[in-house]
């Protein structure tokens, strides 16, 4: 009988703490569960890019309220003295996310927290030496001060991520230079001077690049293809002096690709002669190669000769799988212009260079070698790669 | 002995139990109410407690600190200047407040956030949850709520819910639903609005403004990131570890809780009483059993250990059941305790129960424990009798007698310990208890004394009025002592803790409506709705203020301003008035000269409510530092006032000394004083009628104010009043078992009466005169006991708890409820065994003789 109030006691007891012991320390998550994006597609209300346009600066280096998209996209190799390669990639994103006049109040660059204009920053350093590619994804509301872009001193920010006008003695509307600052959670940094080396190029038809046969499938689109870039590059702990050359597109759409495009492949070089290539294929679902790709060529005074999708021959040398993604992106081209009497042969210098963000691609520094004209020449680029996900 | 024989004891003893079921029954009852109630409290105790910590959880999320401003609000471009400029990565800007959904019946947390920034913080309110940020931050009225919310509102994605904040109606488009994943995050997300900063600055009329900055910082961050950060704050503005805000929400209920803990052991002690008096008798009734028993070679110890055994059966019986009933009365009890706690400190929704082990281990554990205690004396009397004496009964009675004055005088000792355990400085609320429970078992030891010396004065009265038979049933209840002042102790302490709570109850109460009638100067009052009853949270619309003062009919106002402010005490309520050198007629002045009046609006010198001094031991010409928009600034405490309205204790400022210190134009509150010769009824309708479609607020006379200030005075009080209505019933059980088992065990004594001719009616009146009696001494002893318990209660414990200076205040209604109380139970405990004994024949309860 004693045995068993003990018994009883000691399954209380231990019922007891079963019962409670499961409630410590758990983290109070939950999911949200919302309507599916009303017209999240649906272009209706934004302004589109339906032709060529006359640009005004140094407005037009500002941000376009009213479209869908925009970016300010910074990508380039330097170098340090010892010849150390660093690429990197710094690009802020303007997305609106409701048309321009469905909103109750508060337009784009109020004070107000309230805002249709949301800021995507993405920034990497590709370390070529050890083979390292680090990147962050940020974003903001522009809003609030946190991000935005203004014209005004000319500044594209997202927190203290960003891109701020310096002064010069031969800056104009047009070209000046800028200073770009980033610096990732885990220390990694960039804080470079950036100036053109090289006239602004309007891309496509006098800035207008039509991307699509849909009507306002297209977008607006300049350029600096070349920029000599110094500063500091900070990896690891490590600050590095670096100087070498940017690039830089500044591009604005509603909607660019047609239903039937996949992705695109987009190549930035430049070449050690002076010339700059920007070539990119628009892909189709089906694997071909869509008519609206395009590129252009820049010689070193910064004329640009259009560049067509048959006057370029583009063979896919080698691939490489990502381990993130299980992409399988390519990595080796060879690249045919017989147009410019131009061969090259053009390979990422380290495979994994994708950027694992909330949409996922590739952006990596490229190695490139070939002859131009009969001459040896060599150079450095970016190659940017999307809609090689799997489903 | 061996194990079958110890066996066959139990089993005899089992049979004795089931042979008188009633007394079993009760004595059951009596473990099982006490254990209910303690139960319950803790229970509703600490589902209040889990739920308040749920919602602070989902509410605080992982901040580990958090940057304030000075008066409840801080600019937001500091939060531009931590992300970017401090390159603080984990901070999240947050606008809180409350609001009310149509529909729903209980005040919802407001919290609006950055969804971008909210990842690291409250993944729930986050982007990456799901938010769409398109429809959440584009400018619009919308937000999420929990699915379980929507399905209670019966809403959908897509629905718009009406909802008001502080008297503005506003309607809110609900974009998603907040899928809980598991009941804890469901118990902790139910009553959280979640809305974009911008909306909820709209909501709240704070346009430039957050709450507050929560951030996420590294274990060393005191060292070297917040001295640095500390620089870039504005004055006034401040990091706080995000768990002080915890710290001082637990201060505040501190003693809330424990007092709902003492009283809900007062019942259990009841409890005890009768458990005592329930094993005294099973012993008693038992005793040539016992004796026969013992004759045959049983033990001492296994006397011992039987009854021990019996008291273990029905300790865990009653534990048992009181663990159940216990956990349905905390379902009534936790709305109770969750009322209170929204009227006087935050706002809490407490939707379920948490019923954890340690409510349920303390339950069993005294449950138990008290029935073993309660039953060792008994037990140790039955197992150390000498056979021989145990056999006969008037052994036992001719003990007690003996007893008497040994017992007075331990009981006047262990009176005199407790007075010795008041004078204890610094004894706090605990000292206080424990001397309370040493002075009522020190009362119930003089009992026995007390007894005879009112029989000597009740029997010439009876006799007079009843015969014999009244002469009779007075020398019965002494004859009997032993039994009968077990019983009438219980029954004493018993209704004395209903005299104790309820006079308590009243003394507060008459000085709170003293104090209102006196410090309600104005004929009119408008304040907004506020979530907490005791504390102006929200603000009335500039315009209605202005519009309201020029009424036609109000001769003068003014304004009173209720904020949070941080001061070297922590976070305190601070109140600006704007009355001038006229306050004087309003606030009752504790301590300090009215000189105060005249000087308070020029200098840095304010007033503190009593209870504010006692809790954070300041007094006059102390300094206060309250931390400003201007910087930390120093104020001279010059006056100590009477305040009932809040537990935690007001400072009171002159506003224009505010203005200098504060960047804060709103007002919560607005006094109106009619022209002479203007119905006050018709100038609040004429008001009224001004304020429709600017904010819904209350406009109240003084009356009408005073009216609903007593409510909910009376609201935070009725757990109070359950508890001692919990009380009253254990008391009453209490008395109907201990006297009907006094009775039905005499029935061999009723017997002999009969026999010798005494007919049934004479037999009733017998019967029920002696229990009325032993009614009326318990009721008349129960008075000085009770208004003793009260007195520690209002000057000791309330002291100690609160540092209120309560009226003492004994009302005859009380008083008189007692005394009809123990007289009308113990005359219902005569009524079963009258009529038993009324219908045997004498004959067969003589049988065994």
């Amino acid at each position: 009988m004693k045995k068993l109030y003990w018994y009883i006691l000691a399954i209380t007891f231990i019922a007891g703490i079963v019962w409670f012991w499961p409630e410590q320390d758990q983290e109070i998550r939950a999911s949200v569960s919302v309507a599916e994006a009303m017209g999240g597609d649906d272009d209706e209300g934004y302004l589109r890019a339906t032709g060529p346009r006359e640009f005004t600066f140094p407005d037009d280096h500002g941000p376009h309220p009213g479209f869908r998209t925009e970016w300010w996209y910074y990508t380039g190799n330097v170098f340090t003295e010892e010849g150390r390669q660093f690429g990197y990639q710094f690009t802020i994103f303007r997305n609106q996310m409701s048309p321009p006049d469905n909103t109750t109040n508060g337009q784009a660059f109020g004070e107000d927290w309230d805002t249709n204009q949301l800021y995507l920053g993405h920034f990497a350093i590709s370390d070529v030496e050890n083979e390292d590619h680090v990147f962050e994804e940020r974003y903001s509301r522009g809003a609030a001060g946190l991000a935005g872009a203004q014209v005004e001193p000319y500044r594209i920010w997202l927190e203290d991520w960003e891109v701020l006008r310096v002064d010069a003695e031969n800056a104009d509307d047009k070209n000046f230079p800028v200073r770009v600052t980033a610096e990732m959670e885990t220390g990694s940094k960039i804080e470079l001077t950036i100036t053109p080396a090289k006239p602004l190029v309007l891309q496509g038809e006098e800035g207008y690049d039509k991307k699509g046969a849909e009507e306002g499938n297209a977008s607006y689109y300049l350029a600096f293809t070349r920029m000599d870039t110094e500063g500091l590059i900070t990896k690891n702990g490590e600050e590095y002096q670096v100087s070498g050359s940017s690039w830089m597109d500044h591009e604005w759409s509603t909607s660019a690709l047609d239903e039937s495009q996949e992705g695109w492949d987009w190549f930035s070089l430049q070449l050690s002669n002076g010339y700059d290539l920007m070539y990119y294929q628009l892909r189709n679902g089906d694997g071909s190669v869509s008519d609206f790709t395009t590129g252009s060529f820049i010689d070193p005074e910064g004329n640009k000769t259009i560049i067509n999708p048959e006057d370029v021959k583009l063979e896919v040398l080698n691939t490489w799988e990502s381990p993130h993604s299980r992409s399988v992106y390519p990595s080796q081209w060879v690249m045919k212009i017989p147009k410019l009497d131009l061969e090259l042969e053009l390979a990422t210098l380290f495979s994994d260079q994708e950027m694992d963000v909330s949409v996922r691609y590739f952006e990596g520094t490229l190695g490139v070698s070939g002859e131009m004209n009969g001459q040896q020449i060599g150079g450095n680029g970016f190659i940017e790669m999307t809609g090689y996900e799997q489903d | 002995m061996s194990k079958y024989s110890s066996d066959l004891l139990w089993l005899s003893s089992l049979r004795f139990l089931l042979q008188h079921p009633w007394h079993f029954a009760l004595s059951i009852l009596g473990v099982a109410l006490g254990v209910s109630v303690v139960v319950s409290i803790d229970i509703s105790n600490s589902s209040a407690k889990t739920a308040f910590s749920l919602s602070t959880e989902a509410v605080t999320g992982k901040a580990t600190h958090q940057i304030q401003g000075a008066a409840e609000d801080l600019d937001e471009e500091v939060y531009q200047t931590i992300r970017i400029d401090g390159k603080i990565r984990k901070s999240a800007p947050v606008v809180e407040g409350y609001a009310r959904i149509t529909g729903v019946n209980r005040t919802f947390q407001v919290l609006g956030v950055d969804p971008i920034a909210e990842a690291p913080f409250r993944n729930f309110a986050s982007q990456e949850a799901g938010i769409e940020l398109s429809e959440f931050m584009a400018g619009e009225n919308t937000g999420l709520i929990a699915e379980s919310v929507a399905q209670e509102l019966e809403v959908s994605i897509g629905d718009t819910l009406a909802i008001s904040v502080g008297g503005r109606s506003f309607s809110i488009r609900l974009i998603g639903l907040i899928d809980t994943q598991d009941d804890r995050s469901r118990q902790a997300l139910e009553s959280l609005l979640v809305l974009d900063v911008s909306t909820a600055q709209r909501l709240f009329d704070m346009q430039g403004k957050l709450s507050q900055i929560d951030l996420i910082l590294p274990q060393n961050a005191e060292e070297n990131i917040i001295p640095e950060l500390k620089t870039m704050l504005p004055d006034g503005a401040d990091i706080i570890r995000s768990d002080s805000r915890t710290e001082t929400v637990e201060q505040m209920t501190r003693a809330f809780e424990f007092n709902l803990q003492a009283l809900s052991m007062l019942a259990l002690l009841v409890g005890m009483f009768l458990i005592y008096n329930t094993m005294t008798f099973s012993v008693v009734q038992r005793r040539p059993l016992i004796g026969r028993l013992r004759a045959l070679g049983v033990t001492k110890n296994e006397i011992l250990a039987i009854v021990l055994k019996e008291a273990v059966l029905i300790g865990l019986l009653g534990t048992v059941i009181g663990m159940i009933s216990g956990i349905f009365l905390a379902q009534v009890l936790v709305k109770l305790v969750t009322q209170s706690i929204n009227d006087l400190y935050f706002v809490l929704s407490v939707q379920e129960l948490t019923i954890g082990f340690f409510p349920l281990a303390k339950g069993a554990l005294l449950g138990i424990g008290a029935t073993l205690i309660a039953s060792f004396w008994p037990a140790r009397e039955a197992s150390q009798a000498e056979v021989s004496t145990v056999l006969r009964r008037s052994s036992n009675e001719s003990k007690i007698t003996k007893r008497i004055l040994p017992l007075a005088i331990i009981g006047v000792s262990a009176g005199l310990a407790g007075l010795g355990i008041l004078l204890i400085p610094n004894g706090g609320i605990a000292a206080g208890y424990s001397s309370l429970l040493f002075m009522i078992v020190g009362f119930s030891l003089i009992i026995p004394m007390l007894i005879v010396g009112m029989a000597k004065v009740l029997r010439p009265v009876l006799g007079k009025v009843n015969g014999l038979i009244g002469k009779m049933s007075v020398r019965g209840v002494v004859t009997e002592l032993s039994r009968t002042s077990v019983a009438i102790a219980a029954l004493v302490v018993a209704v004395a803790a209903t005299v104790g709570v309820g006079v308590m109850v009243d003394s507060f109460r008459t000085t709170v409506v003293s104090w209102l009638e006196s410090q309600l100067q104005a004929d009119v009052y408008v304040q907004p709705p506020s979530s907490v009853s005791r504390n102006a949270d929200s603000e009335l619309v500039p315009m209605l203020v202005d519009i309201l003062k020029e009424t036609e009919g109000v001769a003068e106002s003014h304004t009173v301003r209720s904020v949070d402010v941080r001061t070297n005490n922590g976070t305190d309520n601070l109140v600006a008035i704007d009355q001038g050198e006229a306050a004087r007629n309003t606030y009752q002045l504790k301590e300090g000269d009215s000189g105060f009046w005249q000087d308070y609006t020029e200098e840095n010198i304010l007033m503190v409510s009593e209870v504010y001094a006692y809790r954070n031991e300041v007094g006059l010409g102390d300094s206060l530092f309250i931390v400003t928009d201007r910087g930390r600034q120093g104020f001279e405490i010059r006056a100590i006032n009477f305040d009932y309205a809040s537990d935690i204790g007001t400072i009171t400022i002159n506003r224009e000394i505010y203005n200098q210190y504060f960047e804060d134009e709103a007002i919560s509150g607005l006094a109106l004083y009619a022209e002479d010769g203007v119905e006050v009824d018709e100038l609040v309708e004429r008001l009224r009628e001004r304020s429709k479609g600017l904010q819904e607020v209350f406009i109240r006379s003084n009356k009408g104010l005073r009216e609903a200030s007593i409510e909910i005075f009376d609201r935070t009080f009725t757990v109070t009043v359950v508890l001692r209505m919990l009380a009253i019933l254990v008391a009453f059980i209490g008395v109907l078992s201990a006297l009907m088992a006094l009775q039905l065990e005499r029935s061999r004594e009723l017997a002999v009466l009969r026999a010798n001719g005494m007919t049934p009616g004479q037999l009733w009146n017998y019967v029920i005169t002696q229990t009325g009696v032993m009614g009326v001494m318990a009721g008349i002893l129960s008075v000085p006991l009770g208004i003793l318990m009260a007195y520690i209660l209002v000057y000791v414990i309330n002291l100690r708890s609160f540092g209120w200076t309560l009226q003492f205040m004994i009302s005859s209604e009380v008083l008189i409820q007692a005394v009809a109380l123990a007289v009308v139970a113990a005359l219902l405990a005569g009524i079963y065994p009258s009529w038993k004994m009324a219908k045997t024949n004498p004959a067969d309860a003589l049988r065994n003789e």
